[in-house]
Protein backbone atom coordinates (compact mmCIF):
# COMPACT_ATOMS: atom_id res chain seq x y z
CA UNK A 1 0.00 0.00 0.00
CA UNK A 2 1.25 3.43 -0.90
CA UNK A 3 1.38 5.85 2.00
CA UNK A 4 3.11 9.09 2.48
CA UNK A 5 4.86 9.64 5.97
CA UNK A 6 6.33 12.75 7.36
CA UNK A 7 6.30 13.80 3.47
CA UNK A 8 8.22 10.84 2.25
CA UNK A 9 6.44 8.22 -0.30
CA UNK A 10 6.39 4.61 1.81
CA UNK A 11 5.25 1.50 0.76
CA UNK A 12 3.24 -0.09 3.66
CA UNK A 13 3.48 -4.02 3.64
CA UNK A 14 1.32 -5.00 6.27
CA UNK A 15 -1.81 -5.40 7.54
CA UNK A 16 -2.76 -1.78 7.43
CA UNK A 17 -2.93 -0.89 10.66
CA UNK A 18 -1.21 2.08 12.40
CA UNK A 19 0.52 -0.51 15.02
CA UNK A 20 1.60 -2.13 11.94
CA UNK A 21 2.83 0.87 10.15
CA UNK A 22 4.82 2.01 13.65
CA UNK A 23 6.59 -1.37 14.25
CA UNK A 24 7.46 -1.58 10.00
CA UNK A 25 9.19 2.14 10.55
CA UNK A 26 11.24 1.17 14.11
CA UNK A 27 9.10 4.16 16.28
CA UNK A 28 8.47 3.26 19.46
CA UNK A 29 4.44 3.49 19.92
CA UNK A 30 5.14 5.28 23.29
CA UNK A 31 6.89 7.77 22.47
CA UNK A 32 4.68 9.06 18.86
CA UNK A 33 1.74 10.87 17.89
CA UNK A 34 0.34 10.52 14.79
CA UNK A 35 -2.10 11.86 12.37
CA UNK A 36 -3.75 10.57 9.58
CA UNK A 37 -5.02 13.18 6.58
CA UNK A 38 -5.02 16.13 8.63
CA UNK A 39 -6.54 14.24 11.77
CA UNK A 40 -5.38 13.31 15.14
CA UNK A 41 -5.83 9.41 15.59
CA UNK A 42 -5.26 8.62 19.63
CA UNK A 43 -3.19 5.55 20.26
CA UNK A 44 -5.79 3.52 21.75
CA UNK A 45 -7.14 3.55 18.34
CA UNK A 46 -4.43 2.64 16.81
CA UNK A 47 -5.40 -1.17 16.84
CA UNK A 48 -8.32 -0.69 14.60
CA UNK A 49 -7.78 2.04 12.77
CA UNK A 50 -7.29 1.04 8.54
CA UNK A 51 -5.02 3.00 6.73
CA UNK A 52 -5.77 3.25 3.34
CA UNK A 53 -4.05 4.02 -0.29
CA UNK A 54 -2.16 7.10 -0.23
CA UNK A 55 -2.52 8.22 3.07
CA UNK A 56 -1.10 11.08 4.19
CA UNK A 57 0.96 10.37 7.98
CA UNK A 58 2.78 12.65 10.13
CA UNK A 59 4.73 10.76 12.91
CA UNK A 60 5.81 13.04 15.84
CA UNK A 61 8.42 12.59 19.07
CA UNK A 62 9.15 14.98 21.56
CA UNK A 63 12.23 16.86 20.78
CA UNK A 64 13.92 20.13 23.15
CA UNK A 65 11.79 23.33 22.80
CA UNK A 66 11.33 26.26 24.27
CA UNK B 1 4.74 29.29 56.95
CA UNK B 2 1.88 28.79 54.14
CA UNK B 3 3.64 27.49 51.15
CA UNK B 4 3.93 29.61 48.06
CA UNK B 5 1.97 27.63 45.50
CA UNK B 6 1.57 28.51 42.17
CA UNK B 7 -2.00 27.78 40.68
CA UNK B 8 -3.02 27.76 36.73
CA UNK B 9 -5.90 26.19 36.28
CA UNK B 10 -6.38 23.28 38.13
CA UNK B 11 -2.62 22.63 38.34
CA UNK B 12 -0.39 23.80 41.54
CA UNK B 13 3.12 24.03 40.86
CA UNK B 14 5.83 24.63 43.47
CA UNK B 15 8.34 26.01 41.66
CA UNK B 16 8.05 29.52 39.59
CA UNK B 17 10.48 28.94 37.22
CA UNK B 18 9.29 26.75 34.08
CA UNK B 19 12.26 25.51 31.39
CA UNK B 20 12.51 25.06 28.21
CA UNK B 21 14.12 21.97 27.00
CA UNK B 22 15.76 23.65 23.65
CA UNK B 23 19.35 24.05 22.66
CA UNK B 24 21.31 22.15 25.33
CA UNK B 25 24.20 20.39 24.11
CA UNK B 26 23.24 16.92 25.25
CA UNK B 27 19.68 15.46 26.45
CA UNK B 28 21.90 14.40 30.04
CA UNK B 29 22.74 18.08 30.03
CA UNK B 30 19.50 19.33 30.05
CA UNK B 31 18.64 16.70 32.46
CA UNK B 32 20.91 18.00 34.82
CA UNK B 33 19.94 21.77 34.32
CA UNK B 34 15.95 20.31 35.00
CA UNK B 35 16.93 18.86 38.16
CA UNK B 36 19.20 21.71 39.33
CA UNK B 37 16.73 24.13 38.92
CA UNK B 38 13.74 22.92 40.94
CA UNK B 39 11.44 23.53 37.57
CA UNK B 40 8.09 21.64 38.32
CA UNK B 41 7.09 22.74 34.42
CA UNK B 42 9.47 22.16 31.19
CA UNK B 43 8.29 22.70 27.52
CA UNK B 44 8.87 20.54 24.61
CA UNK B 45 8.41 20.76 21.18
CA UNK B 46 7.08 18.61 19.07
CA UNK B 47 9.45 17.14 15.56
CA UNK B 48 8.48 14.67 12.74
CA UNK B 49 10.02 10.85 13.78
CA UNK B 50 12.87 10.21 11.98
CA UNK B 51 14.50 6.98 12.91
CA UNK B 52 18.37 8.32 12.23
CA UNK B 53 17.69 10.84 15.31
CA UNK B 54 15.98 8.55 17.82
CA UNK B 55 18.82 10.03 20.63
CA UNK B 56 16.38 13.37 20.10
CA UNK B 57 13.71 11.79 21.62
CA UNK B 58 13.07 13.41 24.91
CA UNK B 59 9.35 11.89 25.78
CA UNK B 60 12.08 8.49 27.84
CA UNK B 61 14.20 11.15 29.39
CA UNK B 62 11.73 12.93 31.12
CA UNK B 63 8.99 10.70 32.02
CA UNK B 64 11.95 9.24 34.18
CA UNK B 65 12.13 12.72 36.19
CA UNK B 66 9.60 13.01 39.09
CA UNK B 67 7.12 16.10 39.79
CA UNK B 68 8.14 17.57 36.52
CA UNK B 69 4.69 18.23 34.47
CA UNK B 70 5.63 18.47 30.09
CA UNK B 71 3.62 21.27 28.50
CA UNK B 72 4.14 21.17 25.02
CA UNK B 73 4.67 23.74 22.94
CA UNK B 74 3.14 24.94 19.41
CA UNK B 75 6.22 26.21 17.48
CA UNK B 76 6.87 25.74 14.13
CA UNK B 77 2.62 26.60 13.67
CA UNK B 78 2.27 29.48 11.23
CA UNK B 79 -1.19 30.05 12.08
CA UNK B 80 -4.16 28.85 14.52
CA UNK B 81 -5.10 26.00 12.38
CA UNK B 82 -1.64 24.26 12.48
CA UNK B 83 -1.23 25.22 16.42
CA UNK B 84 -4.45 23.60 17.30
CA UNK B 85 -3.46 20.68 15.52
CA UNK B 86 -0.12 20.51 17.26
CA UNK B 87 -1.77 21.17 20.44
CA UNK B 88 -3.36 17.92 19.99
CA UNK B 89 -0.65 16.24 18.65
CA UNK B 90 1.24 17.00 21.89
CA UNK B 91 -1.42 16.30 24.30
CA UNK B 92 -1.21 12.75 23.15
CA UNK B 93 2.00 12.33 24.59
CA UNK B 94 2.11 14.54 27.80
CA UNK B 95 -1.12 13.91 29.36
CA UNK B 96 -0.94 17.06 30.58
CA UNK B 97 -3.49 19.70 30.19
CA UNK B 98 -1.19 22.63 29.63
CA UNK B 99 -0.25 23.75 26.25
CA UNK B 100 2.29 26.52 25.80
CA UNK B 101 0.33 28.53 22.38
CA UNK B 102 2.99 29.74 20.50
CA UNK B 103 2.45 31.30 16.60
CA UNK B 104 5.22 32.92 15.49
CA UNK B 105 5.11 32.69 11.52
CA UNK B 106 8.10 35.46 10.84
CA UNK B 107 11.68 33.62 11.79
CA UNK B 108 13.95 36.90 11.76
CA UNK B 109 12.35 38.30 14.98
CA UNK B 110 9.75 35.40 16.08
CA UNK B 111 7.49 37.99 17.84
CA UNK B 112 4.07 36.34 18.29
CA UNK B 113 1.35 36.67 15.80
CA UNK B 114 -1.63 37.87 17.79
CA UNK B 115 -4.54 37.30 15.74
CA UNK B 116 -3.76 33.81 14.95
CA UNK B 117 -2.88 33.36 19.07
CA UNK B 118 -6.17 34.81 20.03
CA UNK B 119 -8.21 32.90 17.66
CA UNK B 120 -6.22 29.48 18.74
CA UNK B 121 -6.42 29.83 22.08
CA UNK B 122 -10.62 30.60 21.79
CA UNK B 123 -10.51 26.68 20.33
CA UNK B 124 -8.04 25.59 22.64
CA UNK B 125 -10.21 26.45 25.73
CA UNK B 126 -12.76 24.77 24.28
CA UNK B 127 -11.31 21.86 23.69
CA UNK B 128 -10.36 21.84 28.13
CA UNK B 129 -6.53 22.96 27.64
CA UNK B 130 -4.92 25.15 29.98
CA UNK B 131 -3.53 27.56 27.41
CA UNK B 132 -0.54 29.70 28.51
CA UNK B 133 -0.19 31.80 25.47
CA UNK B 134 3.40 33.66 24.35
CA UNK B 135 2.41 36.91 23.57
CA UNK B 136 4.31 40.30 23.13
CA UNK B 137 3.65 42.73 26.04
CA UNK B 138 0.27 44.11 24.95
CA UNK B 139 -1.99 44.62 27.85
CA UNK B 140 -4.90 44.48 25.40
CA UNK B 141 -3.75 41.12 24.18
CA UNK B 142 -3.37 39.63 27.28
CA UNK B 143 -6.72 40.79 28.94
CA UNK B 144 -8.31 39.81 25.56
CA UNK B 145 -6.75 35.87 25.80
CA UNK B 146 -7.81 36.18 30.20
CA UNK B 147 -11.26 37.15 28.65
CA UNK B 148 -11.59 34.02 26.34
CA UNK B 149 -10.32 31.50 29.02
CA UNK B 150 -6.69 30.93 29.11
CA UNK B 151 -4.72 29.85 32.04
CA UNK B 152 -2.19 32.70 32.26
CA UNK B 153 -1.03 34.94 29.72
CA UNK B 154 3.01 34.65 28.71
CA UNK B 155 4.36 38.06 27.74
CA UNK B 156 7.77 38.59 26.49
CA UNK B 157 10.06 40.07 27.95
CA UNK B 158 12.56 40.37 24.81
CA UNK B 159 12.67 38.21 21.36
CA UNK B 160 13.48 34.76 21.84
CA UNK B 161 16.81 33.92 22.40
CA UNK B 162 18.35 37.54 22.68
CA UNK B 163 19.20 37.91 26.46
CA UNK B 164 18.07 41.10 26.15
CA UNK B 165 16.22 40.80 29.43
CA UNK B 166 12.97 42.70 30.52
CA UNK B 167 12.93 45.42 27.66
CA UNK B 168 9.20 45.45 27.86
CA UNK B 169 8.70 45.76 31.83
CA UNK B 170 6.58 48.73 31.67
CA UNK B 171 4.07 47.38 29.16
CA UNK B 172 4.67 44.05 31.84
CA UNK B 173 3.98 46.41 34.71
CA UNK B 174 0.60 46.96 33.05
CA UNK B 175 -0.16 43.31 32.24
CA UNK B 176 0.09 42.60 35.60
CA UNK B 177 -1.81 45.38 37.29
CA UNK B 178 -4.89 44.74 34.70
CA UNK B 179 -4.72 40.62 34.79
CA UNK B 180 -6.52 38.11 36.72
CA UNK B 181 -4.80 35.33 35.74
CA UNK B 182 -0.91 33.80 36.66
CA UNK B 183 1.46 36.57 34.41
CA UNK B 184 4.69 34.31 33.08
CA UNK B 185 7.43 36.29 31.26
CA UNK B 186 8.89 34.20 28.15
CA UNK B 187 11.55 34.77 26.42
CA UNK B 188 14.66 37.40 26.63
CA UNK B 189 16.05 36.62 30.29
CA UNK B 190 19.32 36.34 30.54
CA UNK B 191 20.49 36.76 34.38
CA UNK B 192 18.96 35.41 37.43
CA UNK B 193 18.68 39.01 38.58
CA UNK B 194 16.33 39.12 35.65
CA UNK B 195 13.99 36.71 36.93
CA UNK B 196 14.59 37.81 40.41
CA UNK B 197 13.11 41.91 38.80
CA UNK B 198 10.28 40.05 37.33
CA UNK B 199 9.37 38.27 39.93
CA UNK B 200 9.64 41.50 42.24
CA UNK B 201 7.76 43.29 39.64
CA UNK B 202 4.75 40.84 40.34
CA UNK B 203 5.04 37.95 37.90
CA UNK B 204 3.58 34.83 38.88
CA UNK B 205 6.33 32.84 37.09
CA UNK B 206 9.56 33.25 34.27
CA UNK B 207 10.23 30.86 31.85
CA UNK B 208 13.31 30.28 30.77
CA UNK B 209 15.87 28.31 28.01
CA UNK B 210 18.66 29.96 26.27
CA UNK B 211 20.01 31.38 29.59
CA UNK B 212 20.53 28.29 30.65
CA UNK B 213 20.74 26.28 28.25
CA UNK B 214 23.12 28.61 26.36
CA UNK B 215 25.27 28.92 29.78
CA UNK B 216 28.37 27.80 30.16
CA UNK B 217 27.30 25.32 32.94
CA UNK B 218 23.70 24.99 32.35
CA UNK B 219 23.17 22.99 35.69
CA UNK B 220 24.48 25.41 37.50
CA UNK B 221 23.09 28.23 36.13
CA UNK B 222 19.33 26.47 36.46
CA UNK B 223 20.72 25.99 40.04
CA UNK B 224 21.11 29.98 39.79
CA UNK B 225 17.72 30.90 38.37
CA UNK B 226 16.17 28.72 41.32
CA UNK B 227 17.77 31.09 43.65
CA UNK B 228 16.56 33.89 41.54
CA UNK B 229 12.77 33.20 41.40
CA UNK B 230 12.36 32.22 44.81
CA UNK B 231 14.67 35.37 45.82
CA UNK B 232 12.47 37.53 43.38
CA UNK B 233 9.19 35.99 44.65
CA UNK B 234 10.19 36.50 48.50
CA UNK B 235 10.88 39.92 47.93
CA UNK B 236 7.65 40.61 46.44
CA UNK B 237 5.63 39.01 49.26
CA UNK B 238 7.67 40.86 51.45
CA UNK B 239 6.56 44.33 50.04
CA UNK B 240 8.99 46.73 48.73
CA UNK B 241 9.62 49.81 50.01
CA UNK B 242 8.45 52.98 48.39
CA UNK B 243 10.65 55.29 46.03
CA UNK B 244 11.39 58.84 46.87
CA UNK B 245 12.24 61.88 44.87
CA UNK B 246 14.38 62.98 47.86
CA UNK B 247 17.04 61.44 50.01
CA UNK B 248 15.70 60.32 53.68
CA UNK B 249 18.44 59.23 56.18
CA UNK B 250 18.83 56.06 58.15
CA UNK B 251 20.88 56.95 60.61
CA UNK B 252 20.36 60.13 62.89
CA UNK B 253 21.79 63.11 61.53
CA UNK B 254 22.53 64.98 65.08
CA UNK B 255 25.80 65.73 65.38
CA UNK B 256 27.55 64.54 68.44
CA UNK B 257 31.46 64.55 67.04
CA UNK B 258 31.23 68.60 66.73
CA UNK B 259 34.83 69.78 67.51
CA UNK B 260 33.23 72.92 69.32
CA UNK B 261 32.32 71.37 71.97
Amino acid sequence: MKLTVNGEPHEHLGDGSIDGLLGELGANKAHTALMVNGDVIPSAKWKSATLKENDDIEMLVFVGGG
Amino acid sequence: MIKDILKIGDQELGSRLFLGTGKFSSTEAMIEAVKASGTELVTVALRRFNREQAEDDLYGPLAGLENVRLMPNTSGAMNAKEAIRAALLGRELSKSPFVKLEIHPNPHHLLPDPIETYEAAIELVKQDFLVLPYIPADPVLAKRLEDVGCAAVMPLGAAIGTGKGLSTAEMIKIIIRDSNVPVVVDAGLRSPSEAACALEMGCDAVLVNSAIAAAENPSAMGAAFKIGVEAGRAAYNAGLMSTSEVALASSPLTSFLSPND
